[in-house]
């Protein structure tokens, strides 16, 4: 049953219709169009929404502007490493942003003539680094950013970017002492000069790591401080990120405060990261509708997608021509992915599985898969439920192993098990709920 | 999460971003007819906006226009983007371009992420191509991280996949029926991967899209096997489709009794009321007229709907298929039509025949072949459909004396019309009260 289900997903518009079987590169007579494509009526029809630039029309108009100059004077420059990096700078504040991969494609051009070099300028090194990690290649990552931290000549900003990445790669990994380590070293007199936001930023995430062992009363409390904190080279209200990693705190502490510092997050930082993480929160606290209205406009990133559709499914049912339609679309980008050899969405995909197509098996699969690269706690989340879901919560062991070894804790496991367990379908609707019936069924 | 700790620092802008949106993919579909090769490329507006400053107006949107006049360099870009070098030596290409008007019109295609130009190339090589490499260069300068996900065959033969990374050098495409020769020159491990291994992705889940194109483009045999799929489908459909059960059911269940007069001895006068049929024949004979005007109405509306004849909201049409089955219901308990329960059926059928298009439409099935899925899937509800008659008919015919049917009668209508009510509600406004 669920091949067939993976065929009718298949047989969908946009793949079957819309590309392959108008694929047959005869030409058609001249005014006619295959099934599936079209030929907009009007002249002034939008066909496509690109990246939104930030401001009013001039100012959007302008930041256009300073890119295609950019891109303008690179090409006539390719090997100017300042130009190159600001460029690349430029990309990855604007992928992150949006959330969109294409970004991390455009660093690499414009560092093609260093991409590939056994040792390339530190800079270079550290910004592949950090492409690298935002591919799930943890690995290569670390390789580069143990080679940079083996230089003795580096320079202090450089030195403490690649200190905080490389915590960042190991507490991904779960590597939670090897990180704790790294940040201990940044919030040393070694990177004093540096000012009070780096070495906020150590002690932030000290204080993140201290929460993933157990101590998370006193890490919430030191984030805190932090927060409230007066800071001479931030002004103002205390940093988006910072809020966040508070309202990741009381989220895995179950404290209701998490609400708010979402939404003082999103507030300096509205990004796609931080729109999904509050997202998650609306839809444990079965607020579906409120995700909707955060997450309009944004849904070109998937994991945007993703919530979307869960949102839709609990407000509006498992029938729901939305959902169905969000859901399929999100099926054909993992299929997208799958294709181009890009496994980085497991987590993701697993909730997918889970939660919108109902095929725990599935969900499961992804979910250990994603654990035996990542341990996060969303990434404990997703194998305890997948497990739970499955009816295999054997499955899940190495979870709680990892957590009586870290002495970590996470309110949503205990809640995340009771929850699959609730709505842990009749096998029918299991495999067949989602993936394509229309409201009517 | 640490990862995104960068920020006070403004040395790197911030980590970048996690899994977020869908890559950029541009997909190819490449034949080889004797000397002649041709191809369709679909490559993203976004992409292409970044290459070539489409926004003319610098309004974050791209208007047709914006793209129309641009389709010559769209064009040339594809065409520069995409070299099939045919037994060692370079092919002629054979339309100078895609410009508006010429054979191939500027066309759009919509993808998961947004909307892709749609360009034909085709090329003249020297002799019948034996041998076949491609040279993938789309966005080599701009997104290495772009991949072309490329489908070739010879003639009409079964698709074969490769994703190429830009920019990696020629690659050779094995063509079916021709000894494959050489291992593919391949730049990476995850162009290497695919290249080298097709099969393995066809036996992937996400290799479904592919495996149905073959379904429709070759072979009878898989042809029989997708509407062997969207018969399953149909019956699936009606057997988790709990208002159409219910809707056939109400009509069932006074099916296997007829209206009687009577007197009522209390106060002497004549009224009709239930009683067990007696005549077998005539019973079935009612079934069957109610069956049938179901079939036939909902197959109108099923037709209607997914050849786009008519296509009313679905809220209206999930909203009257609620009220359909409370009517039914009720209708048990109050009768207003009690003899010609064909003709309500015949007249609610049509309704519920658009919903089932919504299920077929949502399934993405309703454009291209329109034919078989929606005689498959109407066959699958047909099949699924008999199934329940065949179920309850027996098991109420047999009944239809007892207290209990009388019982499961009257409670069973009026529990089914108060669950539809409550459908009814939900639908109308957009509410989450119950399951369905």
């Amino acid at each position: 049953m669920a091949r067939t289900a993976a065929l009718l997903r298949g047989l969908s518009l946009a793949t079957l219709v819309g590309w392959s079987a108008a694929g047959s590169p005869s030409s058609p007579a001249a005014g006619t169009v295959d099934a599936g494509l079209a030929i907009p009526a009007r002249d002034d029809e939008i066909v496509e929404q690109l990246p939104a630039h930030v401001g009013d029309a001039g100012q959007r108009r302008a930041a256009r502007a300073a890119e295609r100059a950019q891109r303008a004077q690179l090409q006539a420059h390719p090997d100017e490493l300042g130009l190159a990096l600001q460029a690349a700078r430029d990309a990855l504040a604007r992928g992150r942003r949006h959330g969109d991969p294409r970004e991390l494609g455009a660093v690499q051009a414009v560092l093609a003539p260093w991409w590939k070099l056994a040792q390339p300028p530190p800079e270079v090194r550290l910004m592949r680094a950090t492409v690298h990690q935002s591919q799930h290649e943890f690995q290569a990552a670390l390789v580069d950013l143990d080679a940079l931290l083996a230089l003795p000549a580096l320079t202090l900003p450089v030195r403490a970017q690649a200190e905080l990445t490389r915590a960042g790669v190991q507490q991904v990994l779960g590597h939670l002492a090897e990180a704790e380590a790294g940040c201990r070293r940044l919030a040393g007199a070694a990177f004093i000069a540096l000012g009070d936001g780096a070495r906020r930023n150590a002690l932030a995430c000290l204080a993140e790591l201290a929460s993933l062992q157990g101590r998370d009363t006193a890490a919430a409390a030191a984030l805190a401080r932090l927060a409230n904190a007066p800071s001479a080279d931030a002004p103002g209200d205390a940093p988006g990120w910072l809020q966040l990693m508070r309202a990741e705190l009381a989220q895995r502490r179950g404290d209701p405060a998490a609400g708010p510092l979402f939404v003082a997050a999103l507030q300096s930082e509205p990004d796609v990261y931080t729109l999904c993480a509050y997202a998650d929160w609306l839809l444990d606290a079965g607020r579906p509708r409120e995700v909707l209205a955060l997450l309009a406009g944004h849904e070109a990133a998937d994991p945007v997608l993703l919530r979307i559709a869960l949102a839709e499914r609990a407000a509006y049912g498992a029938r729901d021509a939305r959902m169905l339609r969000d859901t399929r679309l999100l099926g054909e980008r993992f299929d997208a992915a799958l294709l181009r050899g890009d496994r980085s969405h497991g987590r993701e995909q697993s909730r997918y599985e889970l939660d919108l197509r109902r095929d725990p098996a599935a969900a499961l699969r992804l979910a250990q898969a994603n654990w035996r690269v990542q341990h996060e706690p969303a990434d404990a989340v997703a194998l305890v439920r997948a497990a739970h879901a499955a009816g295999r919560d054997a499955a899940a062991d190495d979870v709680w192993r990892f957590l009586r070894e870290t002495g970590g804790r996470d309110a949503r496991l205990a809640a995340g098990g009771a929850a699959a367990a609730a709505f842990l379908p009749a096998p029918t609707a299991a495999r067949w709920g989602l993936s394509m019936n229309g409201s009517a069924s | 999460m640490i990862r995104r700790l960068l920020a006070a620092l403004a040395l790197i802008a911030l980590a970048g971003p996690a899994a977020a949106h869908k890559a950029s993919d541009a997909y190819v579909t490449l034949r080889v007819a004797g000397a002649e090769i041709s191809a369709r490329l679909d490559i993203a507006l976004r992409d292409l906006d970044r290459d070539l400053d489409l926004d003319a107006n610098a309004d974050d949107r791209l208007s047709w226009r914006e793209v129309r006049t641009r389709w010559s360099d769209i064009a040339a870009l594809a065409r520069a983007g995409l070299v099939p070098i045919a037994d060692g030596a370079a092919c002629t290409p054979a339309t100078p371009g895609n410009t508006a008007g010429a054979e191939a019109p500027p066309v759009l295609a919509t993808h998961s992420d947004g909307r892709y130009a749609v360009v034909r190339l085709s090329w003249r090589c020297a002799a019948a191509v034996q041998r076949l490499d491609a040279d993938y260069r789309l966005f080599a300068r701009t997104d290495p991280t772009h991949r072309g996900i490329v489908r070739y065959a010879r003639k009409d033969g079964p698709l074969q996949l490769v994703v190429l990374g830009p920019g990696a050098g020629p690659v050779r495409l094995h063509l079916p029926g021709l000894p494959a020769v050489a291992t593919p020159v391949v730049p990476d491990t995850a162009t290497a991967m695919a290249a080298a291994t097709p099969q393995t992705l066809a036996a992937s889940p996400a290799f479904a899209p592919a495996q149905a194109t073959h379904a429709t483009q070759a072979g009878a045999s898989s042809g029989l096997a997708a509407f062997g799929g969207f018969v399953r489908e149909g019956v699936h459909h009606i057997l988790i489709g709990y208002d159409h059960i219910l809707f056939l059911l109400s009509l069932l269940l006074p099916s296997v009794w007829q209206r009687r007069c009577e007197a009522d001895h209390a106060t002497g006068r004549m009224r009709t009321r239930w009683a067990p049929a007696t005549d077998g024949r005539r019973a079935f004979a009612g079934v069957l007229k109610v069956v049938t005007a179901f079939t036939l109405a909902h197959s109108i509306t099923l037709a209607l709907s997914v050849f786009d004849v008519v296509d009313p909201p679905s809220r209206w049409i999930e909203s009257t298929i609620a009220g359909s089955v409370v009517l039914a219901a009720l209708n048990n308990v109050w009768p207003l039509i009690a003899e010609a329960r064909w003709k309500l059926t015949f007249a609610f059928g049509l309704v519920h025949g658009f919903g089932f298009a919504s299920a077929l439409k949502d399934a993405g099935l309703a454009q291209g072949d329109l034919v078989s899925p929606l005689l498959g899937f109407n066959l699958g509800v047909e099949i699924g459909q008999l199934c329940i008659v065949g179920l309850v008919l027996p098991l109420a015919w047999s009944s239809r004396a007892t207290r209990a049917y009388r019982g499961a009668f009257a409670g069973g209508s009026m529990a089914i019309a108060g669950i539809a009510a409550l459908w009814l509600v939900q639908r109308a406004f957009d509410l989450s009260l119950i399951a369905g």
